[in-house]
């Protein structure tokens, strides 16, 4: 038996949503979640939600790009292997600039992707509010808030849910 | 949800025409814009069969390649870079396109690119897969094309980053590297979509490996945003440097012809020039095919025909300059370069490079030119073709007189020249017809998003007017 259970309601409008996951808030939820087919405007100052962390992601990132890249071409072309071209200088600021720029950009995008699947703690290809067959919609055309509760407060959360306005209101099954 | 019933089109005097037909609620537009993905339109297995057939003379020519070495094609001293280096700028100048309409003009807010970019970025993907064939099988021993890049050999040897060459392998694995994350990051809540629309349990399952399983939380979105975002950010200056990064493979030369500093940017107008006919190309069959008339509307075609009239007008401004700093410049050799490209021996390709890079996109001065996807089709073909003879002239007729007549040579493409180049044409539509069969080649959830955003913007000025 797992410790905590998911209460599933679907609302028809974005402000209906907003008010029944304010609620849920106000009463000392802290694991409430909405789900829409597309970001919603403001979603995050409903539930409260501090910074992305993925900006500094990025650029943590980037800086190593670059500091790689740099050391790279510092160390490879005129430490370990020096190659002289005419007598010319062997860490060329200028030439050196295309691969620093490529480096710096891709060490970021690959923070900025991996970082946010490991955010989102994917792939899970698994999650306990899969288990309602109407939560399918959540990713066509409808808008569903989630909440994580305590077992014994399941009933409790949803009938305060059905009460508030819900089109439908489910208790995600235990996963088995 | 159900949506208000307000239209999602005129909003705006000055965008008179409408960027989504109709007022099409969500799940209809999630089921108009999936069921190429569930019922296969009649065509497919042809065109499929078609681009199978024609990704054979493919491994044909890289068959013959190998077997027998690089001198079964038509290269030569002096004229040693060809086909191989014309198609690799030629595709990956056509991927660029798709790079501009999903970040570029996402970072400018240009709604109208919604629609579009999903299936730009899949162009982008695919074509710089053709691009990086070229130089890998010029290679002559490809299995060996690990020297490009940084290990630690037993030769104690580490690849010269002084060279373009070596900064080119840089800029073109990690642009298609940064193309795929950048593409599958937007594609997640799409397959999400797939998988939750899907109708038997191997493609619920299938789809829901893929879409990592995304459950459309605002916790992820919140992440997601602003990842996108930057990633946006990110390619745009990336863009620009991959194809000033691949001009520098000429300009950093001595060539005569080559060895200019208006490349990078012509080169990159060029590019986008090219990749937005291309996307029209495909753009324009496909819309029909698979009834995307309602989500890529006219006012997409026409601001397409736009961008190609503005970026064609460049890379006229460019042919220009370059004759006039050979002229100006008072170096023999450089004049002597251009006027052999209207005179010479293959002046015939140079002036269709005219005609198509130059002439054709001033009809776009029209609006009836603009809108007209007869023409516009036709059009987007010759520009394709134009910038391809652009490569061929950049490439062969510098190479094939230089400095000493006595080295002057001239150039031929043979069979298997033209059989690789036909392949990679039919492997980029194999590519892309997978996609179109597999993948919603429409950003549903973004123009599910503008959709509710136009409503929301109508609904908002109403109240505003009371």
């Amino acid at each position: 038996m797992s410790a905590t259970r998911w209460v599933l309601a679907e609302y028809r409008s974005v402000e209906d949503l907003y008010a029944a996951a304010r609620r849920l808030r106000m009463a000392g939820h802290a694991e409430v979640d909405l789900h829409s087919p597309y970001p919603l405007p403001r979603s995050d100052e409903v539930l409260g939600l501090r910074r992305s962390k993925v900006p500094l992601l990025a650029l943590a990132g980037g800086l190593a790009g670059v500091a790689t890249s740099i050391a790279m071409q510092v160390w490879m072309n005129a430490v370990d292997y020096p190659i002289n071209v005419g007598n010319r200088t062997l860490v060329p600021y200028p030439a050196m600039v295309p691969i620093t720029f490529e480096l710096g950009v891709l060490f970021s995008s690959f923070a900025i992707f991996f970082g946010a699947l490991g955010l989102f703690g994917f792939p899970r290809t698994h999650h306990p509010v899969f288990e309602v067959e109407g939560f399918r919609t959540a990713s066509i055309d409808a808008l569903w808030l989630s909440v994580e509760v305590k077992p014994a407060e399941a009933e409790r959360v949803a009938d305060d849910l059905r009460r508030s306005g819900a089109a439908q209101v489910a208790v995600a099954p235990e996963a088995g | 949800m159900t949506p208000p019933a307000t239209a999602a089109a005129r909003t705006d005097a000055l965008e008179p025409a409408p960027l989504i037909v109709g007022t099409p609620t969500d799940r209809v537009l999630n089921d108009e814009l999936l069921d190429h993905v569930w019922n296969p339109k009649r065509g497919w297995k042809i065109l499929f069969g078609i681009a199978l057939a024609g990704t054979g003379l493919l491994l044909t020519g890289i068959t013959v390649t190998l077997a027998r070495g690089i001198g079964v094609w038509g290269n030569n001293i002096p004229v040693a870079w060809a086909y191989d280096i014309i198609n690799f700028v030629w595709w990956i100048g056509i991927g660029h396109a798709g790079t501009l309409i999903s970040a570029i003009l996402l970072l400018f807010q240009q709604k109208w690119r919604t629609s579009i970019n999903r299936f730009a970025e899949a162009m982008t993907l695919f074509a710089v897969v053709q691009a990086g064939l070229f130089p890998l099988i010029h290679l002559g021993r490809p299995w060996f094309a690990f020297w490009l890049f940084p290990y630690p050999s037993t030769l104690g040897a580490w690849p010269n980053f002084k060279s373009p060459l070596v900064w080119d392998v840089f800029a073109v694995s990690t642009y298609l590297t940064v193309s795929f994350l950048f593409w599958y990051l937007g594609l997640i809540p799409d397959l999400a979509a797939l998988r939750d629309a899907s109708r038997s349990k191997a493609q619920r399952i299938a789809y829901g490996i893929f879409a990592l399983g995304w459950r459309g939380s605002a916790r992820h979105y919140q992440h997601y945003r602003i990842g996108y975002l930057i990633l946006a950010a990110l390619s745009t200056p990336l863009v620009l440097s991959v194809h000033s990064i691949v001009s520098f493979d000429f300009a950093v030369s001595l060539l005569p012809g080559w060895h200019t500093t208006i490349f990078p940017p012509y080169f990159v107008a060029g590019a986008v020039f090219s990749g937005f006919a291309m996307v029209l190309t495909l753009m324009i069959p496909a819309r029909k095919l698979l009834g995307f008339e309602r989500v890529v509307t006219e006012r997409h075609l026409e601001n397409m025909a736009k961008v190609m009239l503005v970026t064609g007008m460049m890379v006229s401004y460019g042919y220009l300059m370059e004759h006039f700093i050979a002229w100006y410049s008072g170096n023999a050799y450089e004049a002597f370069v251009f006027s052999n490209r209207a005179n010479g021996p293959y002046r015939a390709i140079y002036f269709m490079m005219l005609f198509c890079n130059v002439v054709v996109p001033q009809a776009f001065w029209w609006r009836k030119a603009r809108t007209n996807v007869a023409w516009l089709w036709i059009a987007s073909i010759l520009i394709n073709v134009g910038m391809w003879t652009e490569r061929f002239i950049i490439i062969v007729t510098s190479l094939h007189r230089d400095f000493l007549p006595s080295s002057w040579g001239m150039y031929a493409p043979t069979w298997v020249d033209w059989s690789i180049y036909a392949g990679t044409i039919s492997f980029f539509g194999l590519l892309f017809l997978l996609f179109l069969r597999f993948v919603p080649a429409v950003a549903v959830t973004e123009v599910k998003e503008l959709r509710h955003e136009m409503a929301h913007a109508h609904a908002g000025g109403k109240e505003a007017a009371r």
